[in-house]
C-alpha cells in the first residue's frame, strides 16, 4: 500500500459547476447590475416541510400554463411540470415554454420549475444550474429549517477539525542512525539460498518471494476464530506500522506494571502459571509478542497460544472451547487494548477523535444518526464513536432471481445499482446504500418531537461523519432468534469491490442530498478535494466463514504488495484475485489510500 | 395507464385516472430532475469503476462456481514448501499449569485447566480420586489440577506425563 501516493487526477466526487449556457450566462450578466441576479425571486422561494422548495408568487397561489387555460377556456393547464419566466413570470407547460422564448426574446429564455425550484433553459429546452441560485434555495430551506427550531446539536469537542499539515519525511540524526544500527536487526529478506522461498509445489517461477510477516496460525482446537482474525490485524497497515516501530514495546510495559505493583505483598512476577501476581495482563503486549513472531522470518506456524491464555482472562465470559465468533473476538481484543492503554496513560475516554489509544486511532470513527419528525420537519442529530460498520445482508425476496450466466444482459443497464438488483446479486455498495438510506419508523417507534411536543411519525437516516483510517465492514451472517432460541447463517453471496469511495455516505454527502444536491458549501465540510482524497479506499483483508454456525471455519484472504494469499490456520497459500471476489466475505478490512496529516495538538503525543 | 375512452369508463373513473396519471407523472419528474442534477454536477462519476467491479466480480463468479478452494486445504504445501498435520503438533507448555500441551489440544485442555466455560465442571478432591481411580485402576496420589495456588507440576503415577491424561479426555471434535 503506498501510503503517501499523490492523489488521483482528475477529481471524484467533487461538485462539478458545469459551464452556463449563453442564454444563462446572458441571464445572469444582464441582471441590471444586482449583486443577485435571481433576487426578484427570493421572495417568492417557499420551502414545504421536509424541506421541498418551490416558486410561488402568494402561498396559496395555484400556477397554470397560460396558453394551455386560454385553449380550455381557463380550466386545465396544470401539467406535471410548469416554468415560470424569470423576466416577466408568465407560466408555461414545457410545450408551450420554447414558444414564449422565442417570442419574448432576448431576456426571457430562462424559467424555474415552480415545484421543484430548478432553472430551466426554454432555448436549450434543458436543465441548468446556477450556484447563486441554489445558494438562494439552501438558505431558504436552512431558514426554514431554523424557523422550526431544529437542534443539530453542535458536534462534540473532540471532532473539531485540526489544521492539516504537509508531510515531512523523517531523517535520522547521527546518533539515531547509531541507535537503529546497534539495537535492531533488519527482517529476514528471502532470497534463493533460504530453502522455504523456493520449490514450494504450487507457486510459479514468476511470482515474488512470499512478504515477511507472513506465518501461519496453529490452530489450538475451533481457534481459527482467532487466527482469522488476527491475520487480519497483523497486516493491518497502521496498526504494523505502530507495532514494528516499536511503539508499544512489551518489555517496558511489562516493566512499568511490575513497578507499579511494588509493594502489593502479593508473590512476585515471574511465577508462570499464576495469573494473579505478577506481570500485568496487557493484551497490547501480547499482540507485540506475535509481531515480533510472525515478522521474525521464522516460516513454522506460530502457536498464539498465550495469547489466548490472556485474552480469555481479559474476556472470562468469552473464554470457552467452542466455536466463537470472530466479529465478537475482533471487538473484544480492540476493546482489551484500549483499556489497558487507556489505564496505562490516564487519557481521556473519549474516543472520537480516536486519540486514546491504537485500536482507536486506527479503527474508529463516527456516526451520525438524524432523526426527522415527518410533520414539522425538526430534526435531532445525535454521534456515536463506532469501531467497525455492521451490514444487514439484504433478504432475498427483495430481487428477481436471475441465474449469473444471464449477466451479460443486465451489463447494458445503466444504473449499477439496478443492474445489480435486477440480476439478484447483494453489494456491499447495495448494503452501504441501505445503511444510509432514510428510513421511515415503525409507528410505534414514533419519536418525541420537540417541536411538535408529542410523538410522531419519524424518519431516521444514518451517515458517517468521520471516516477511520481502517474500516472494517461485518456482514450480519448470523441471525440470532431469541424468540426461537436459534441461530441461522445467511450464506448468500455478497459482492464487494477491490477499490471503494466511501464518499457517498458521508454526512456530508448524505445532507447535501437532503437538501436537493444543491451547489453549496454546507457547514462543517472539508473542501471537495480533501474529502475526495480521505474517502477512498482498498481491500486488504477478507475474513470469510463457510459451513454452518455449528461447525464452520473462517479463513482470511491477505492482500500484500498485490498478491493475495490465502490464511487457513498454519497453511499460506496464493490465491487469484477471483477466489477472493467469489469468497463469502464476513469481515471486510478497507484501509485509505491516502494518509494525511493534522498537527499535533500535543507536541508530546506520538 | 391511458385513460380509456369507451362508454363504459364514467366521467368519475375517467377524472380518477387522470389524477392519477398526473401524480405519477410528477413522480417521474422529480425523480428524472434529480437524476439529471446528479448526472450533470457530477457527482456520479464513480460509476465506470463501480459497474468495472461489478463484472469482475460477476467473471470471478463464472469462472469459480465452486468453492473448490476450500475443500482439501489441508493437503496442500503452503508457499515455504511446507506441510502440516490436520492437528497442530507444536508442544509447548501451558501457562496456566506449565504441563507439556499438543498445540492443536491446547484449547480444550485450557478451558479446563483455566476453569472456564460450560463444559468445565467444578473438581473436589473427592471426585478427582473417583474419577482417576476408575479410569486408570489403581490408587495414584491426589492430584487436583484446579488447584492453581500450588504449583502442582506433579504427574500421576504410573501415566506417561500429564498428556496422557489429556487425551484420555479428548472428546471434542477436531476442526
Amino acid at each position: 500500500m503506498s501510503s503517501f501516493s499523490a492523489p488521483s487526477a482528475g477529481g471524484r466526487r467533487n461538485l462539478y459547476v458545469p459551464q452556463p449556457c449563453p442564454h444563462l450566462a446572458d441571464y445572469r450578466s444582464n441582471a441590471h447590475g444586482l449583486a443577485k441576479p435571481f433576487r426578484s425571486l427570493q421572495p417568492c422561494l417557499r420551502v414545504r416541510p421536509l424541506g421541498r422548495p418551490e416558486i410561488r408568487r402568494d402561498p396559496h397561489e395555484i400556477p397554470r400554463c397560460g396558453p394551455c387555460s386560454a385553449a380550455d377556456g381557463g380550466g386545465g393547464g396544470m401539467g406535471p411540470r410548469l416554468y415560470a419566466c424569470l423576466a416577466c413570470a408568465a407560466v408555461c407547460c414545457p410545450a408551450h415554454a420554447p414558444a414564449h422564448a422565442e417570442e419574448c426574446r432576448p431576456g426571457h429564455e430562462i424559467a424555474v420549475d415552480v415545484d421543484r425550484a430548478e432553472l430551466f433553459c426554454c432555448a436549450c429546452g434543458d436543465q441548468v444550474y446556477d450556484r447563486e441560485f441554489d445558494k438562494a434555495v439552501v438558505l431558504a430551506q436552512i431558514a426554514a429549517a431554523a424557523a422550526n427550531a431544529s437542534a443539530s446539536c453542535s458536534l462534540p469537542e473532540s471532532l473539531r477539525k485540526r489544521r492539516r499539515v504537509d508531510y515531512r519525511p523523517w531523517t535520522p540524526d547521527p546518533r539515531e542512525w547509531a541507535t537503529m544500527r546497534r539495537e535492531s536487526s533488519p527482517l529476514l529478506l528471502l532470497d534463493a539460498s533460504d530453502p522455504f522461498s523456493t520449490g514450494a509445489a504450487n507457486t510459479s517461477t514468476s511470482s515474488p518471494p512470499p512478504s515477511p510477516g507472513l506465518r501461519g496460525l496453529n490452530n489450538l482446537g475451533n481457534t481459527c476464530f482467532m487466527n482469522s482474525v488476527l491475520q487480519a490485524l497483523l497486516h493491518t497497515p497502521p496498526l504494523r506500522n505502530y507495532f514494528l516501530s516499536d511503539r508499544h514495546n512489551r518489555f517496558e510495559c511489562q516493566q512499568k506494571g511490575r513497578r507499579k505493583k511494588d509493594g502489593s505483598g502479593d508473590s512476585t512476577g515471574g511465577h508462570r502459571w499464576n495469573p494473579s501476581g505478577g506481570s500485568p495482563v496487557c493484551l497490547a503486549c501480547d499482540l507485540d509478542a506475535i509481531y515480533s513472531a510472525v515478522f521474525s522470518g521464522d516460516r513454522t506456524p506460530y502457536s498464539p497460544a498465550k495469547f489466548l491464555y490472556r485474552w480469555w482472562q481479559y474476556a472470562s465470559k468469552l473464554a470457552s472451547y467452542e466455536q466463537q465468533d470472530a466479529h465478537e473476538f475482533f471487538i473484544s481484543m480492540l476493546d482489551g487494548i484500549h483499556e489497558n492503554v487507556e489505564q496505562d496513560q490516564h487519557k481521556p475516554q473519549s474516543q472520537g477523535n480516536g486519540d486514546c489509544c491504537i485500536a482507536h486511532r486506527v479503527f474508529s470513527g463516527v456516526l451520525r444518526s438524524d432523526v426527522t419528525c415527518t410533520i414539522c420537519g425538526f430534526t435531532s442529530t445525535t454521534y456515536d464513536p463506532c469501531l467497525d460498520i455492521s451490514l444487514d445482508l439484504d433478504s432475498n425476496q427483495n430481487y428477481m432471481n436471475v441465474p449469473t450466466t444471464k449477466s451479460h444482459a443486465c451489463n447494458g443497464a445503466n444504473d449499477f445499482i439496478l443492474s445489480s438488483q435486477i440480476c439478484g446479486v447483494s453489494t456491499l455498495m447495495g448494503c452501504l446504500e441501505r445503511f444510509t438510506r432514510p428510513e421511515r419508523l415503525d409507528s410505534d417507534q414514533k419519536f418525541f418531537c420537540q417541536h411538535c411536543k408529542v410523538r410522531q411519525e419519524s424518519l431516521k437516516q444514518m451517515s458517517i461523519r468521520k471516516l477511520p483510517l481502517v474500516t472494517c465492514f461485518h456482514i450480519k451472517r448470523f441471525a440470532h432468534s431469541s424468540i426461537k432460541k436459534m441461530s441461522r447463517k445467511v450464506d448468500r453471496y455478497l459482492q464487494f469491490p477491490f477499490s471503494l469511495d466511501m464518499a457517498p455516505y458521508l454526512s456530508s454527502s448524505v445532507l447535501r442530498s437532503r437538501f436537493g444536491n444543491r451547489i453549496f458549501a454546507f457547514d462543517g465540510d472539508d473542501s471537495d478535494a480533501a474529502i475526495e482524497l480521505a474517502s477512498e479506499f482498498e481491500l486488504f483483508a477478507v475474513i470469510t466463514h463457510s459451513g454452518t454456525i455449528e461447525a464452520g471455519h473462517y479463513v482470511t484472504y491477505l492482500r500484500l504488495s498485490s498478491q493475495w494469499y490465502k490464511c487457513d490456520d498454519a497453511w499460506i497459500t496464493h490465491v487469484s484475485e477471483n477466489i477472493v471476489r467469489d469468497s463469502q466475505a464476513y469481515m471486510l478490512f478497507y484501509v485509505q489510500k491516502t494518509l494525511y496529516y493534522k498537527a499535533s495538538e500535543d507536541v508530546s503525543a506520538s | 395507464m391511458s385513460v380509456s375512452n369507451d362508454g363504459n369508463s364514467s366521467p368519475r373513473s375517467q377524472l380518477a385516472s387522470r389524477c392519477f396519471e398526473d401524480l405519477l407523472d410528477s413522480i417521474i419528474v422529480d425523480v428524472a430532475s434529480e437524476c439529471h442534477r446528479i448526472a450533470r454536477l457530477g457527482l456520479d462519476r464513480n460509476l465506470e469503476e463501480e459497474e468495472e467491479e461489478l463484472r469482475l466480480s460477476v467473471q470471478a463468479r463464472v469462472a469459480d462456481p465452486s468453492s473448490s478452494s476450500e475443500a482439501n486445504s489441508k493437503n496442500v504445501v503452503d508457499i515455504f514448501g511446507q506441510t502440516h498435520p490436520a492437528i497442530a503438533d507444536e508442544i509447548f507448555e501451558c501457562m496456566n499449569c506449565g504441563r507439556p500441551i499438543v498445540a492443536g489440544r491446547f484449547a480444550p485442555h485450557l478451558e479446563k485447566c483455566m476453569g472456564k466455560g460450560r463444559k468445565a465442571r467444578k473438581v473436589t478432591r473427592s471426585s478427582t480420586i473417583a474419577r482417576t481411580r476408575h479410569s486408570r485402576g489403581s490408587p495414584v496420589s491426589v492430584y487436583a489440577p484446579y488447584s492453581n495456588a500450588t504449583n502442582s507440576n506433579r504427574a500421576p503415577n504410573g501415566t506417561t506425563g500429564g498428556s496422557g491424561e489429556e487425551y484420555a479426555d479428548y472428546t471434542y471434535g477436531v476442526p
